[in-house]
């Protein structure tokens, strides 16, 4: 018979664990400091979108704060993980079994309340930083819960620089180009995205077949365009210059061709520019439908030839009755 | 069966789902129609280019789309393509032989002419063996009448040019039958159609800038927006600017 295995010990703590935890918890606090302080200050003033308007600028913020809050939690688990590779590997030709763990209620406790505050924190602030910058450029849908302070939209026919009467532009969506409508100078629509600097702007982002989503990248706006429906979304252009936009939401074929180029400027030059636009365009723009948040185009008032013709609408179904291919 | 065979064969295995996956990508998705050459062609800084659109594709296996072809400057034949190469810094002038009929365009904007010299095309109009002198359009109305049957756009260049149909209900129900409509026979090259005309200037830097129409021509499609309008060589392609 076989003599039992002999029962292990119960195993004391080892000093050298107690030395391992402090020099841990050392080098956490001073690695901690390092990476915050670098993350804030060094790479902090750099971080994307920018500063080209109030939603780039808080997002750049935001994005600096929560990677310095970030900073001391990447360190400790890349710390522990270092550690534990280099001093805590087993010995060569040592089989034994590691030391049996059971419930620590304290740490167990540490574990959630730390990491529930964390998560709760992160929760409270971007929160916050969302009521602030009135949506933080993102799409609010076609009734927005934050709207920027001080402003109105008074008048959507008209538009002065320095009023709080709100800078209405449309973006409007299709396969596969963005085009931008003012409706406060006379309803011109454009391949240009032209905007005023310090001039609070509401766009109103829609889409005239599939979903798409317009993403201004250096002014920190994204909304998606859904055909059918405004999408709102709020921010004040900060710096002159230019800004890229392309399409977010994968739309078909040339989805990735679906990009522009966007201008701040001067509230003198973004007037002048309007009103040789609107001359450029007269022809055309008598020719869109009136100003709507959204456009359907299955019900374009097709002219006498083509309602003998049997063109209804501009939905892609135009062929011959005997064709076998049918929408 | 041993360890290394096993590895070797797994190896192997693996190899060959990632060569049939490049394969598809590339040999079969990302096939382009073939391109047709003008750079040769170009003489004093410019270059002649001749398209047409017809109300179907009878030379492929998808006869119900509609569709653009190139007319090949080297055997004088309408080529089932949507790529061309032109040089850069040259003036493209650029004939559409409109054979569809008309279609409401989605968004009226693309009915204004703009991008080529003059932002303006000429339009003129063949029925019945007669064509009606050349006119100078700016915009064309989609929706009044039957203006426009498709769009040859270059978003990259803001070039836009809406390609007129053939205006009557007679002409629109007389159609070309066949692709190419070429010849004399009024079911095919002499059918009512529309000849537009313009000209461009081609970047004085080499790319690829791809072009589309801006109908929803693709019937029997949602929205009309599938089909032939997302499918290159129909009614989207490339121009290619190279030396």
């Amino acid at each position: 018979m076989a003599a039992d295995a002999p029962s292990a010990p119960a195993a004391p703590v080892p000093v050298r664990d107690r030395r391992d935890a402090m020099v841990l918890l050392v080098a956490w606090i001073v690695l901690s400091i390092i990476a915050c302080l670098l993350v804030a200050l060094v790479w902090g003033p750099h971080m994307p979108p920018g500063r080209a308007s109030s939603s780039a600028a808080s997002q750049s913020v935001d994005y600096t704060v929560l990677g310095t809050m970030s900073a001391p939690v990447i360190v400790g688990v890349l710390l522990y993980f270092g550690w534990a590779v280099v001093f805590w590997r087993k010995p060569k030709g040592d089989d034994t079994d590691a030391m049996p763990l059971h419930g620590n209620t304290k740490i167990q406790a540490t574990w959630i309340i730390g990491t529930s505050a964390v998560v709760l924190a992160v929760f409270v602030y971007g929160t916050i930083r969302l009521i602030g910058p009135a949506g933080a450029g993102s799409g609010e849908g076609p009734q927005p819960i934050w709207k920027p302070a001080g402003t109105t939209t008074s008048s959507l026919t008209s538009w002065s620089p320095g009023t709080s009467n709100i800078l209405q532009v449309q973006v409007i969506g299709q396969q596969w180009a963005w085009t931008f409508r003012y409706p406060q100078f006379g309803g011109f629509e454009t391949t240009q995205l032209v905007l005023p600097v310090n001039e609070p702007v509401q766009f109103n982002v829609t889409s005239l077949d599939v979903i798409h989503s317009f993403w201004a990248i250096q002014l920190g706006v994204k909304a998606d365009a859904n055909p059918g429906l405004n999408n709102i979304a709020y921010t004040t252009p900060q710096q002159i210059g230019n800004f890229e936009v392309r399409c977010a939401e994968l739309c078909g074929i040339w989805h990735g061709s679906m990009f522009t180029t966007g201008q701040i400027m001067s509230d003198a030059n973004f007037l002048a520019w309007t009103k040789t636009e609107a001359v450029k365009l007269a022809d055309v723009t008598k020719l869109l439908p009136p100003y709507a948040l959204t456009y359907d185009p299955t019900t374009i008032p097709a002219g006498k030839i083509m309602q003998q013709l049997g063109l209804t609408s501009a939905g892609g179904g135009y062929y011959n009755p005997a064709d076998p291919v049918q929408p | 069966m041993s360890l290394p065979a096993r590895v070797a064969t797994l190896v192997v295995a693996f190899l060959a789902v990632v060569a049939g996956g490049i394969y598809v990508a590339f040999g079969l998705i990302g096939q382009k129609p073939a391109v047709e050459d003008f750079r040769s062609y170009a003489q004093n800084g410019s270059v002649d280019v001749v398209m047409m659109t017809t109300p179907q594709t009878t030379v492929t296996n998808k006869p119900d789309w509609v569709s653009y072809f190139i007319k090949n400057p080297a055997t004088g034949q309408f080529d089932h393509t949507t790529y061309f190469e032109v040089p850069p810094n040259t003036t493209v002038h650029m004939t559409i032989l409109g054979y569809d009929g008309c279609t409401p365009l989605r968004n009226p904007l693309w009915g204004k002419v703009s991008g080529t010299i003059g932002n303006v095309e000429d339009v003129s109009y063949f029925n019945k063996g007669a064509t009606t002198p050349a006119e100078p359009v700016q915009v064309l109305n989609s929706w009044a009448d039957c203006g426009v049957q498709h769009t040859f756009a270059i978003p990259g260049l803001n070039i836009n040019v809406p390609v007129a149909s053939p205006p009557t209900v007679e002409e629109n129900n007389n159609l070309c039958g066949t692709s190419p409509c070429v010849g004399t026979d009024p079911s095919s090259g002499g059918a009512p159609h529309s000849i537009v005309t313009f000209a461009f200037k081609t970047p004085s830097t080499t790319g690829t800038f791809r072009w589309q129409c801006f109908i929803p021509c693709g019937g029997g499609f949602i929205d009309g927006n599938g089909g032939p309008m997302g499918t290159p060589g129909y009614m989207m392609g490339q121009m290619e600017v190279y030396t």
